[in-house]
């Protein structure tokens, strides 16, 4: 009794110790998240912190209590990153459109510089001068120095400064170099001095100073861009760029994410450039996924009846079958990769032959289902042979005694029997080797593709990581196309798993 | 004899070609680990001059930090198979023995969210947490802590699920019992669920600290420092261009970093292979 008590009260003092540790380290971190402007962020951590206060002192949300913990990691890194990817499925998240618009905004009127007719630049030392930034500028041309700020530009007497042997301007009265070091990370570097009023002066790099102007002005009211030069006027496509209004190829660098809604889903089907490589990668994909499957099932059965009877070594031969499943599959893929080596690897020297196993897309392809089958065989013969053995005999030696032979006996009793244990696992392989990217992308990378032909998709790309490739190639990076095309092999992979699991009802026991 | 023959000598046969399949790059891994040439080749069958150097490189040279990818390769994992067993354990056991509105949705729901895969949702991850790198350095991108906190949270979907199905094959006798005794459903969890369930608890994170060692591709996009990368990682960038392709000591060191794992698959056996037929796949 008393022992109970206690261990109650030591309980209760850890779980206040927890619940108060957790709630002051949240609330740091939503402080600092909201300090740097992540108020989403600071927000889910703000309403964690509620929760886990809610929940563990009342007496009202025992289920909870133990739902917690994990609801708040699923929530931080799986539903919402699948939440933002279907957000972003609606944008035109690409090279070129990744920033917001405000960033677009600035990042375009700083981009917007015209060099003078001469395209002059001095050598600059970078610092301060009466406690603002500034350069002190060498015009050696010329033979004038001056220091600008941003504000002004003030002539120095060429007697009165420090110059080096090539004529730079070290330091003047007034005026503190900078490090060199601090340079590069300091606001100073990205100021604008002053020149001319129309013209400025720009940091290009630790001690040169280019001179420009401004090229494009932005009009708030109208919400344009306009050129300074031309009068051109770039108007918001409301796709993301500013777009010359008599000229449409001509567009401001960069643009920015905008909403696209279904544009991205319609051009799965509508764009050929999109639509003709998908339909190809997608039956890949299928053919990959069921032959795979088909390969890794028959090789396992088939084991798995050999050794279905005690003979003698049959401990030997099943602890080195499983070992392909047992090694680590990063590095199996990896091994396999240098096994196929056209020049150097050991698949080519005994067959004595000269393949080019990964720049021929048959042979690519063969060899990805080899690899496969290596990787996936013993986990078929493990569950194939535990199914064996759930098969009763009675129902076997039934067949037996009505005049069956063993062939007979196995087509029509053991493998439809099998096939129906076994069906819901077969379902989850080929769910599982449809989104197979690890060996894709260690063993072939999806290749051989046709690179000067700006191709993405290659021989032996899956959908999964045709995806990858479009998100983080390369070549043209489409977010939002990618995780378009991530929602519709959620949708395929769903349907295929949630038929699977009807099979093996497991879903029964909570109806 | 020509019985046996005729019974047994198909059964030797396929097993003894599939043995050879199955080994077959495996024997020429640890040939070329002990071959200084560098190459995945059969040079000969059988080794000819052992050869240790290749194992002396990944001790010894400093732009291969092998101890410190292994290092850091058992730490996440073992850090995220303890920390995922224990939060998925209890969500396993609410969803197998307590009643409450909204269970059957919520098994759902997670049934739902697991079957998208997680690599599509890898440039949401990565811009969540570049923005968590903003506030907190130590959490962010790049940084061993997050990596751990993603696979944390990926980790649970799979975790509630096979603890689900472990947690529903215990006798639910015992526990009533403890119910009927007057005890909370916290002090059943304590006193009565987790003793019983401790072994299979082990399993558990076991088959976890498997796949988190395996994982690679969010290893490669968090850690970009030499570092504090994990083994797969570093094997891979080892043969991937950075080194050109340096076989030898790729070959030492999966064998290395196989060991640990192979040895736990073995010993396991049994329950991993029930583990896997109550629904989930190997990655």
């Amino acid at each position: 009794m008393l022992s109970g008590l206690i261990r109650g009260k030591v309980a209760l003092f850890i779980k206040i110790a927890l619940v108060a540790l957790s709630t002051a380290v949240l609330l740091t971190l939503s402080q600092s998240a909201f300090a740097k402007g992540e108020y989403v962020i600071a927000g889910f951590l703000f309403i964690v912190i509620l929760l886990i206060n809610y929940t563990y002192f009342s007496k009202r949300t025992v289920p909870l209590k133990f739902f917690l913990p994990g609801i708040i990691l699923l929530a931080a890194f799986v539903l919402t990153p699948i939440l933002y990817t279907l957000v972003m499925s609606t944008y035109n998240y690409k090279t070129g459109n990744y920033i917001s618009k405000e960033e677009a905004l600035s990042r375009i009127q700083a981009l917007a510089l015209e060099p003078d007719a001469n395209a002059s630049a001095f050598d600059i030392v970078v610092g301060e001068f009466q406690s603002t930034p500034a350069i002190l500028v060498s015009d050696i041309n010329n033979n004038s120095y001056f220091i600008s700020t941003p504000k002004e530009k003030i002539a120095l007497d060429a007697t009165k400064v420090e110059i080096d042997e090539y004529q730079v301007a070290q330091s003047a009265e007034g005026f503190t170099a900078l490090e060199s070091g601090d340079i590069s990370s300091s606001a100073a570097a990205k100021k604008r001095y002053f020149f001319d009023g129309t013209y400025f002066i720009v940091v290009e790099n630790l001690n040169v100073g280019a001179v420009f102007r401004q090229s494009l002005e932005y009009l708030p009211e109208q919400d344009v861009f306009r050129s300074l030069i031309t009068g051109d006027i770039y108007r918001d496509n409301n796709n993301g760029n500013y777009v010359n209004e008599n000229n449409q190829d001509d567009f401001l660098e960069p643009g920015w994410r905008d909403p696209s809604w279904l544009t991205n889903y319609i051009r799965l089907f509508n764009d050929e450039r999109v639509r003709d490589p998908l339909i190809s990668v997608f039956i890949w994909t299928v053919v990959f996924a069921t032959l795979t499957v088909l390969t890794q099932f028959a090789f396992g059965l088939l084991l798995a009846l050999a050794l279905n009877k005690p003979i003698r070594g049959r401990r030997i031969y099943r602890s080195i079958l499983v070992l392909p499943y047992a090694m680590p599959s990063v590095m199996s893929i990896l091994i396999w990769g240098g096994m196929f080596n056209t020049e150097f690897g050991a698949i080519n020297e005994i067959l004595g032959r000269d393949i080019a196993w990964f720049q021929d897309p048959t042979f690519a392809r063969v060899a990805v289902i080899l690899v496969n089958l290596w990787l996936g065989f013993p986990y078929f013969y493990l569950v194939s042979s535990g199914s064996l053995q759930a098969i009763p005999s009675e129902l076997l030696e039934a067949a037996a005694i009505d005049g069956a032979n063993p062939r007979q006996i196995f087509r029509k009793v053991t493998l439809p029997l099998l096939l129906q244990i076994l069906s819901p696992l077969l379902i989850a392989s080929f769910a599982f080797n449809f989104n197979n990217f690890n060996l894709i992308y260690l063993l072939t990378g999806g290749g051989p593709r046709n690179q000067l032909d700006g191709e993405i998709a290659g021989a032996t790309d899956i959908l999964i990581s045709y995806t990858y490739q479009i998100a983080f190639g390369n070549n043209l990076q489409d977010l939002g196309l990618a995780s378009a095309i991530s929602v519709l092999i959620f949708f395929l992979v769903a349907s295929i798993s949630l038929y699977g699991v009807r099979k093996s009802k497991v879903l029964e026991s909570f109806s | 004899m020509t019985r046996w023959l005729k019974e047994n000598l198909w059964r030797h046969i396929t097993g003894v070609v599939m043995c050879l399949f199955a080994l077959f790059p495996l024997y020429l891994v640890v040939l070329s680990s002990f071959n200084e040439s560098g190459s995945l080749q059969v040079s000969s069958f059988y080794p000819k001059d052992i050869s240790f150097a290749n194992y002396q490189v990944l001790f010894n040279d400093e732009r291969i930090p092998y101890l410190t990818w292994m290092k850091n390769s058992l730490i996440i994992s073992g850090f995220v198979a303890m920390t995922s067993v224990i939060i998925g354990a209890a969500s396993a056991f609410a969803f197998s023995r307590l009643k409450f509105q909204g269970k059957r949705f919520g098994i759902q729901l997670l049934l739902l969210i697991q079957m998208f895969p997680a690599i599509l949702a890898l440039s949401a991850l990565y811009v969540i947490m570049e923005r968590v790198y903003k506030f907190a350095p130590g959490l962010g991108i790049g940084t061993q802590a997050g990596l751990i906190l993603v696979y944390l949270g990926g980790a649970m979907g799979v975790n509630i699920w096979l603890l689900k199905g472990f947690v529903d094959s215990i006798p639910a006798e015992l526990d009533e019992a403890a119910k009927i005794d007057g005890a909370s459903a916290m002090q059943t969890y304590w006193q009565i669920f987790v003793p019983l369930a401790a072994p299979v608890l082990a399993v558990v994170s076991l088959l976890s600290f498997i796949g988190t060692f395996n994982e690679f591709i969010l290893a490669r996009l968090f850690l970009i420092e030499v570092e504090t990368r994990t083994v797969a990682v570093g094997l891979q960038q080892f043969i991937g261009g950075q080194f050109s392709e340096n076989w030898g000591p790729f070959a030492a060191g999966s064998i290395i970093a196989s060991i640990p794992i192979v040895v736990i698959f073995l010993s396991l056996q049994k329950y991993i292979v029930s583990g896997l037929t109550a629904g989930s796949v190997k990655g």
